[in-house]
């Protein structure tokens, strides 16, 4: 099954395994192959169904020039979640998936049976971070630097304008992008800097922190040990009815891909209890 | 019985795919020594959907899922098309 019309788009989704559902939400600029590469795909497929999908604007999905906010990606879940009949499924979300898995939490309550929540930071809850206070920051921003694009950290959170300095570098600094970031990653940054992808991530949407307090499903707010957003996760933790936090060790924002291994046991670990909870409230 | 066509017959068929498949820069000879990353300027995501188009064109599934896992744990996140073709010809 790897096209679906969904809504007025075609979405790249890729299916595996049988079971309860699972929905696997990569983060913007990404795409669906995080989970084959960090084995999340072909383990999880032992026990459930795997869909996992491009976001719009991503990958082999459709490119539209415009909503691309987390209400917008949020629904693409429930309707994609209608077209494969999955009445209900887990979500787990990397980063701005993260995002989206909440969004269609609160859209759904009814319909998301648990979230797992890797390493998002949610824009009604940006006071929360600092960028310039954490740890590898200055790393982080010199690497930008060395590619020729520079980052602020006072609009850390700003995709739309590091996607306007990328669309406009001129020949030879786009060249330096190129060689430091690599040919597929500047061809998605050039795809979604012609949109208002950069723009509509950075707002609630809806989200506001009203509705994320008011999300009762089994979450998991799984951030790396290192994150940036650890103040992020302590708040999910404290104020959500039913939610934890783990760290996995030595990540810092892309635990999928930093550390696979312990990434994918955390989830599998959570998503097991879940589902053995919710069998036994089931047989009661 | 493994009757696979073959590593040769994999290896020009994707040769014939990769003749044209998006956004590719590559004018080189394609052959089992390129590098599906390096030197064909590809991306993971594009591996998945090659997988699915032979998957197609053999009509039988391949254990693609595999294969991506296993380079996930490499230090430089590539494969050649020799390394491809085995792959498919070993699970066949």
């Amino acid at each position: 099954m790897p096209r679906l019309k969904v809504g007025e788009l075609t979405f790249h989704v890729q299916q595996a395994g049988s079971g309860p559902d699972v929905v696997l939400i990569h983060g913007v600029t990404g795409d669906l192959s995080i989970w084959y590469l960090c084995r999340a795909m072909e383990s999880l497929a032992t026990r459930f169904r795997v869909t996992a999908f491009d976001l719009r604007g991503h990958g082999y999905t459709d490119v539209p020039k415009s909503a691309y906010t987390s209400a917008d990606m949020a629904g693409d879940v429930l309707t994609l979640m209608d077209k494969v009949d999955a009445p209900s499924a887990h979500l787990v979300g990397h980063s701005f998936g993260g995002v989206v898995a909440m969004h269609a939490a609160v859209l759904a309550p009814d319909r998301i049976d648990s979230l797992i929540l890797s390493d998002p930071y949610f824009p009604a809850l940006r006071h929360l971070e600092q960028l310039s206070r954490w740890g590898h920051w200055q790393n982080f921003r010199q690497e930008a630097e060395d590619a020729g694009v520079t980052l602020s950290a006072e609009f850390w959170y700003d995709l739309g304008k590091f996607f306007d300095q990328v669309v406009h570098l001129d020949a030879e600094k786009m060249l330096k992008f190129r060689h430091a970031v690599g040919l597929p990653t500047m061809n998605r940054l050039m795809r979604l800097g012609k949109t208002t992808c950069g723009d509509d991530v950075k707002e609630e949407a809806g989200l506001t922190t009203e509705k994320i307090h008011a999300v009762h499903v089994p979450t998991l707010a799984l951030y790396g040990e290192f994150s940036p957003f650890l103040a992020t996760a302590d708040y999910l933790s404290e104020h959500l009815s039913d939610c934890r936090s783990e760290l996995v060790p030595l990540a810092q924002h892309r635990a999928p891909e930093e550390n696979p291994v312990a990434f994918l046991a955390a989830v599998e670990r959570f998503l097991v209890e879940v589902t053995t909870r919710s069998l036994a409230e089931s047989s009661r | 019985m493994n009757n696979s066509p073959g590593e040769s017959d994999i290896l020009a068929q994707l040769a014939i795919i990769l003749s044209d498949f998006g956004g590719r820069e590559f004018s080189g000879e394609i052959g089992p020594d390129t590098m599906f990353f390096g030197d064909l300027g590809l991306a993971s995501i594009d591996a998945i959907v090659l997988g699915e188009t032979l998957e197609a064109h053999y009509a039988r599934p391949l254990p693609f899922a595999g294969l991506m896992a296993e380079l996930g744990t490499r230090a430089e996140r590539d494969l050649s098309l020799g390394e491809l073709a085995a792959y498919v010809n070993n699970h066949w």
